[in-house]
């Protein structure tokens, strides 16, 4: 499959910080791949989707070595209309990228900006809207709906622009239980339709790992991980000591093989069915 | 034991007439750990400032230390009693440095230069916040050291019962673990917690009691144990509880228990 992302050795120190945020990267993403990005804050999983979007080094002062390639594009020399037609990202803020009077016009402004017609506008509003549930909210101000409406849109607006590449930071840390899980189900869709590469920061491991393909996770400004999702949480005992919880369904089905409850070629379950299930046959053998 | 803080049919409606709260009865005691939990809107946020008098009752009465919150001028005497921090410690913090944010609270109740100073120090100390910085901006601070300033303008007032809105929002394992431990070290200082959170790990691990809310009714009351062993009841408010305890559940029949709260309990009990 063909790459959309490759880091060679990146390093990469903000101005005025003593140490590295990135200390020498090397990582290749799949093209519509879905990667969960952990770790615990400070660690660089933020830093590390700036780089793909090119935030990093665009927008910051500092030092930067090595280099990023997006879709064979080094991003160091990419441009910013290059960059947004390649990759969109979503912030766990979504108020700080609102500029518009109503949400309708906050999803076209992306879109005249590039040049597009009206018609080519108006069905990718539709196509974004839809997808992230927001058809009714299209004539409100962005600013009086609620911070779980607000993240949706935030999300349609990088979706009208459809880039193939979409990163998503703490996309839901700041939204309630039941916004949560409609941007989980949006993730969900996005996944099956499987035409965009999907690169996820979030502490939600038990709402992340069960879409994720992969997961990284992050540690002193470094790849500590990057593995097959199962495989990732098959030692929750190391993650636990990088910051990291498994999903509990998950490391108690992992303690279930580890017991000999369980055979330990059983996928490990990483949602709450799954778990279930592990349990319920494990004891049917006790 | 004394009451620390006592509702009684407490009916809260907001100056535009939307009604938010109904009945509420509730007796918090002295060093208790109480989660707030329900789905948002439910009414976790306007019965927390019903609790220390930010808001008035509609009907039915609040008693703080045997004060009615709704004197006139009460609210002087209130802010020692019960403290509130907020979810987003930037909405809290205004002033230009640690120290006066810090010293902002016990000033405005005119204490004198040295109880002031005394009292910072004092505050600054429990909460972990290094002398060091008191001469700092608070947004020049990361956000789990701005929570523990915001913390400390709170400790500040000495107040038995502290509100904690959201205290683990935004924070990864570590930095929640963190902040939780402190909040348990302050109940075991004497203090009264009650955190409001969606974060139902966070319930099972810390929270001895909780109380749910649903569309402004009190829901349910009591050990957290207990609570998350009613799904149905919870489900109303759209909560659920941690993944580990929803696993038992489904296999009662099977002989696992319906409540226990963390995976290491699931372990003992797969065991026996």
């Amino acid at each position: 499959m063909e790459a959309a992302v490759v880091f060679k050795d990146l390093e990469w120190r903000y101005e005025h910080r003593k140490s590295f945020a990135l200390n020498g990267i090397n990582l290749e993403i799949k093209k519509n791949d879905f990667i969960g990005v952990v770790g615990a804050n400070e660690h660089g999983k933020t830093t590390l989707v700036s780089a793909i979007s090119g935030l990093v080094p665009h927008s910051y002062n500092g030092i930067y070595k090595g280099s990023v390639d997006v879709f064979g594009e080094r991003v160091f020399d990419s441009d910013a209309l290059q960059l947004a037609t390649n990759v969109g990202i979503v912030f766990s803020d979504p108020e700080a990228q609102f500029t518009a009077m109503t949400v309708e016009e906050e999803l076209a402004f992306g879109l005249e900006n590039m040049g597009f017609d009206l018609s080519k506008i108006k069905e990718r509003i539709d196509w974004a809207a839809e997808i992230t549930l927001i058809q009714d909210l299209l004539d409100k101000s962005p600013y009086d709906i609620s911070g779980g409406q607000k993240q949706r849109v935030a999300i349609a607006c990088v979706l009208a622009m459809n880039p193939p590449i979409i990163i998503m930071d703490e996309p839901t840390s700041m939204i309630d239980p039941l916004g949560k899980n409609l941007i989980f189900d949006i993730l969900r869709r996005l996944k099956e339709a499987g035409e965009h590469t999907l690169i996820v920061v979030e502490h939600n491991v038990e709402q992340l790992a069960p879409l994720a393909d992969k997961m990284l996770l992050m540690y002193e400004g470094l790849v500590d991980r990057y593995l097959p999702t199962r495989e990732f949480f098959s030692d929750p005992d190391y993650l636990q000591n990088r910051g990291v919880l498994a999903p509990e369904s998950t490391e108690f089905s992992q303690w279930l093989i580890s017991e000999g409850a369980l055979p330990a070629i059983t996928d490990l379950p990483l949602d709450l069915a799954g778990g279930i299930e592990a349990t319920r046959q494990a004891l049917k053998k006790r | 034991m004394k009451n620390l803080i006592t509702v009684q049919e407490l009916d809260f409606v907001y100056p535009d007439g939307t009604p938010a709260l109904f009945d509420i009865n509730l007796e918090v005691g002295e060093k208790e750990f109480i989660a707030l939990i329900g789905q948002n809107g439910s009414g976790k946020t306007t019965f927390s400032k019903c609790l220390n008098g930010l808001f008035k009752p509609t009907k039915g009465n609040v008693f703080v230390d045997d004060l009615d919150t709704r004197d006139k001028g009460i609210i002087k005497q209130l802010v020692t009693k019960v403290g509130y921090v907020f979810q987003n410690p930037d909405h809290q913090l205004f002033n230009r440095n640690v120290w006066s944010e810090i010293a902002y609270g016990p000033k405005n109740i005119g204490l004198s230069k040295d109880d002031v100073k005394e009292r910072v120090i004092e505050a600054a100390q429990v909460a972990g916040v290094h002398e060091g910085i008191f001469d700092t901006h608070p947004y020049f601070l990361d956000k789990g050291l701005r929570q523990r300033v915001a913390i400390a303008s709170i400790l500040a007032m000495r107040p038995k019962t502290i509100i904690v809105d959201e205290p683990t929002t935004g924070q990864d394992v570590r930095q929640s673990i963190e902040v939780m431990n402190f909040l348990q070290h302050l109940r075991e200082e004497g203090h009264t917690i009650i955190i409001i959170t969606h974060e139902m790990r966070i319930v099972a691990d810390y929270a001895e009691r909780t109380v749910v809310l649903g569309q402004g009714r009190k829901l349910l009351d009591g050990p957290t144990r207990e609570i998350f062993a009613q799904p149905d009841i919870l489900e109303q408010t759209f909560v659920e509880p941690p993944q580990i305890t929803q696993l038992g559940q489904a296999l009662v029949k099977k002989g696992l228990p319906n409540d226990v709260l963390t995976v290491e309990e699931m372990k003992a009990a797969f065991k026996k």
